[in-house]
């Protein structure tokens, strides 16, 4: 059974997450290991790996990256590990000038304004990616596919980007 | 007394008795214990009439004193007075000193391990818990007039895997059965949530002696699930009263080391000018000097806000990355409830009021709301509201992760991660040849080795040697509804699980733990026989009940071998578990269990699609 199934909610990019959401209570209601503590130890070893697996199932179709992922693999697509080598030379070159960018926020005359700045651009180009990223998911044809796959690995620069961005806010605060 | 109840038709074919339970705060400076009855949730006293149980445990010449009795001594005896030792449990001693450096105690035992020399010996922090919650467990027997089935002990949002397991080792200790460890905040939110019927995004925001959490839940239909919680595990009001201790200091032109009993005495009046400022605009501080001499100053509100602003705002940072996470802006929030003592605190109030732009709610009395949430859950989880809808959906508050080349962390959970959960990482191998690994677990949200908790570390062994690279180690992190870790780990290529062993950086292994039990009661050997034996029986009755149960509401899932095959090992548990053969009864217990796993695990899978379909058809 694939996670669409186990919500039973339709296998597709755009998810209803309303509906995600009220199955997921509906089936942790059923096998969350609070209902099972007075049942043998048995049944609360069971209860803990469908829940856990339930819970693992409702993070990966909430989440649109992971969601993006899980379809792709599901469709034999086969994804390149994050050490591989990334050959998009322009896009990693953007991506310095990126860090760059961020790293010159430290120094900056208003620090709170060039913080913003770098936020508001890491989410304009992350929106756009995801946008092309989700139409070549439904497109579904191998190159599409393929190139679905490429878009996912650049989401996910930006998405280290954004935790190097909460990294640096926390650190300006904490001075 | 207690009600035998009954159950609904339809509901339940076994009625089955009302069983006690309580909730337990277990609080830095202050306890209490709580319970349902009649329906209503409430705070137990003692014999005084008093709710509170100071967390404190003083020992005596020939005895251990807990509550307020052990506070009278916590001045005159600082040092075999223990306070606030849960600032202490799970942490190591280089911890210990740099957060707290004044603290008038003798510490002895290692490193990771550290105990406190009292006139009784070298006691563990852990020990000193046990006594509080002993006491506690007491009360509620005597109040509730029978021994508890279990109980739900509330820990901060935050408390790292060390720390939890050091809260349940010490119920194991004072042999108290517990039914869940439960989220301070997530409590606070069962109270106030089942009273209001909202649905929506509320934010909890506990400020208690030592520790600061916020947690922001989503309620729907009873449902309580938690988006994201922070906060800060050595950030608290008593945090105030050190800022406090420090300034009246400077002002009395007082120098550093101080004597136990006068830094004792300087934070429990620096505690009564915070707790005055509540009311008044103006506290008077007297301080009687080591020289007998009397010392003596006004301090006003607005002196008192400007010193604690820094620490006010620092737990306003962790709202603002709390909701961040939960990807949920300001507006969205519907309510936003206070716990803790230190919620009393005006400039407290105001600012979280402003930040939050709504007034939050304070009519639970903020000392006892985390209990009362707790009896609430504990209730609940007894057996005793079996048609309760209510679910409570906890995180695990800080990343997991495996210590890789170059001191770096490889995190394999990221925190807020709804538990119970189970997540696998593959890794692999260095040097050729390589046979063997460390496995080094750690919590928390930095990039290196450091700056993160050390849980635990394990060595894998018998890899087979391959090149460097060839050989495929998968390490499986599972969590559990207490938030608390298992790990193992195999080799994948060669199909072998190695056997691993688990060493906690911090906190007890069982062996100690076993060792404390004994050591806490009279006739140690024969009671633990006893009180082992008896346990088994009582799942041995369990077992065969609930097997019997599955077989009758289910026998459709099994064919007639199956059920034959089941049939027999209940006979033969049911047969040993009369005697007091703890072995036997082991035995038939095991074998039961393997012969019904394939059977309890198709009645989940059955009960998963009945859920969906019943959904389904409320749908039409």
């Amino acid at each position: 059974m694939n996670y669409f199934q186990l919500f039973g909610i339709e296998a597709s990019f755009d998810v209803d997450i309303q509906q995600l959401s009220s199955s997921y209570q509906t089936l942790q209601k059923s096998v969350h290991p609070d209902k099972f503590v007075h049942a043998s130890e048995q049944d609360q070893r069971i209860a803990v790996q469908k829940s856990a697996h339930i819970n693992d199932a409702y993070q990966t179709l909430k989440n649109p990256l992971l969601r993006a992922e899980y379809i792709l693999i599901e469709r034999g697509i086969d994804m390149p590990n994050e050490q591989h080598t990334f050959g998009d030379t322009s896009f990693l070159m953007h991506q310095m000038e990126l860090r760059e960018m961020l790293e010159d926020v430290k120094s900056s005359g208003d620090v709170d304004a060039a913080l913003l700045e770098v936020q508001n651009v890491l989410s304009s180009e992350y929106l756009q990616l995801s946008q092309m990223m989700r139409a070549q998911i439904i497109e579904n044809t191998a190159a599409s596919n393929s190139a679905a796959c490429d878009n996912l690995r650049k989401l996910k620069f930006y998405q280290k980007l954004n935790i190097e961005v909460d990294r640096l806010e926390d650190s300006l605060f904490d001075d | 007394m207690a009600l035998l109840q009954i159950a609904e038709p339809g509901q339940s074919t076994v009625p089955h008795e009302h069983r006690l339970a309580a909730g337990i705060d277990l609080g830095t400076t202050n306890s209490l214990i709580a319970s349902v009855q009649s329906g209503d949730p409430r705070t137990l006293a003692d014999e005084q009439g008093r709710d509170i149980l100071p967390s404190v445990v003083s020992y005596q010449a020939d005895n251990k004193v807990v509550g307020y009795a052990a506070q009278a001594f916590s001045i005159d005896d600082a040092s075999n007075t223990i306070t606030s030792a849960k600032r202490l449990i799970g942490r190591s001693l280089a911890d210990i000193k740099s957060k707290y450096p004044s603290l008038p105690y003798q510490f002895c035992g290692d490193e990771n391990h550290p105990e406190i020399m009292t006139r009784q010996g070298a006691v563990n922090p852990v020990q000193v818990a046990a006594e509080i919650l002993k006491s506690l467990n007491h009360r509620a027997e005597a109040t509730l007039g029978g021994e508890l089935t279990g109980v739900v002990i509330t820990v901060p949002a935050h408390f790292d895997d060390a720390q939890r397991q050091s809260t349940k080792d010490a119920a194991k200790i004072a042999g108290i059965n517990v039914l869940r460890l439960l989220n301070e905040p997530t409590a606070a939110a069962v109270a106030y949530g089942l009273d209001s019927g909202q649905e929506g995004v509320i934010a909890v925001y506990d400020l208690g002696g030592g520790t600061f959490d916020i947690s922001i839940l989503r309620l729907n239909k009873g449902v309580f699930e938690v988006l994201a919680t922070g906060g800060d595990s050595a950030l608290g009001g008593d945090d105030f009263d050190v800022v406090l201790v420090d300034y009246i200091i400077a002002q009395a032109g007082l120098v550093r080391p101080l004597s136990p009993s006068l830094e004792r005495q300087l934070m429990q009046k620096a505690c009564f000018a915070k707790e005055q400022l509540t009311d008044h605009e103006y506290a008077d501080i007297t301080i009687t000097l080591d020289n007998d001499q009397p010392w003596q100053q006004r301090i006003s509100k607005a002196q008192f806000n400007e010193l604690i602003t820094g620490l006010v705002n620092k737990t306003l940072r962790a709202c603002r990355r709390s909701l961040k996470d939960a990807s949920i802006t300001v507006d969205e929030v519907i309510e936003v409830v206070m716990v803790g003592g230190s919620t009393r605190v005006p400039l407290v109030r105001s600012e979280v009021e402003k930040h939050f732009n709504k007034k939050p709610l304070t009519s639970i009395d903020p000392d006892k709301v985390v209990a009362i949430g707790a009896a609430i859950q504990a209730d609940i989880l007894a057996g005793n509201k079996p048609d309760s809808d209510m679910l409570l959906l906890d995180v695990l508050p800080l990343s997991l992760g495996l210590e890789t080349m170059g001191g770096l962390v490889e995190k394999v959970i990221a925190r807020n991660t709804t538990i119970p959960v189970a997540k696998a990482q593959e890794f692999t191998t260095f040097k050729d040849g390589q046979t063997a690994m460390a496995v080094h677990v750690l919590q928390g949200e930095r990039e290196l080795v450091d700056d993160c908790r050390s849980l635990a570390r394990f060595e894998l062994r018998g890899i087979p040697a391959m090149t460097a690279g060839a050989a495929h180690i998968r390490v499986t992190f599972k969590v559990d509804a207490d938030g608390l870790l298992s790990v193992s780990a195999m080799e994948k290529s060669s199909g072998v699980e190695s056997s691993i062993e688990v060493k906690p950086s911090f906190g007890l292994d069982d062996s100690q733990i076993s060792q404390m039990i004994k050591d806490s009661m009279s006739n140690a050997a024969d009671d633990m026989q006893a009180r082992m034996l008896k346990e088994q029986q009582v799942e041995a009755v369990r077992v065969i009940e609930s097997v019997k149960a599955a077989l009758v509401a289910d026998s459709r899932l099994l064919n007639s071998e199956e059920i034959l095959a089941i049939e027999s090992t209940i006979k033969s548990l049911s047969d040993v578990s009369q005697g007091d053969d703890i072995k036997a009864i082991e035995q038939a217990l095991k074998a039961i269990s393997d012969s019904t796993d394939i059977f309890a695990e198709r009645r989940m899978d059955s009960s998963i699609s009945q859920a969906l379909a019943g959904q389904a058809v409320d749908k039409i």
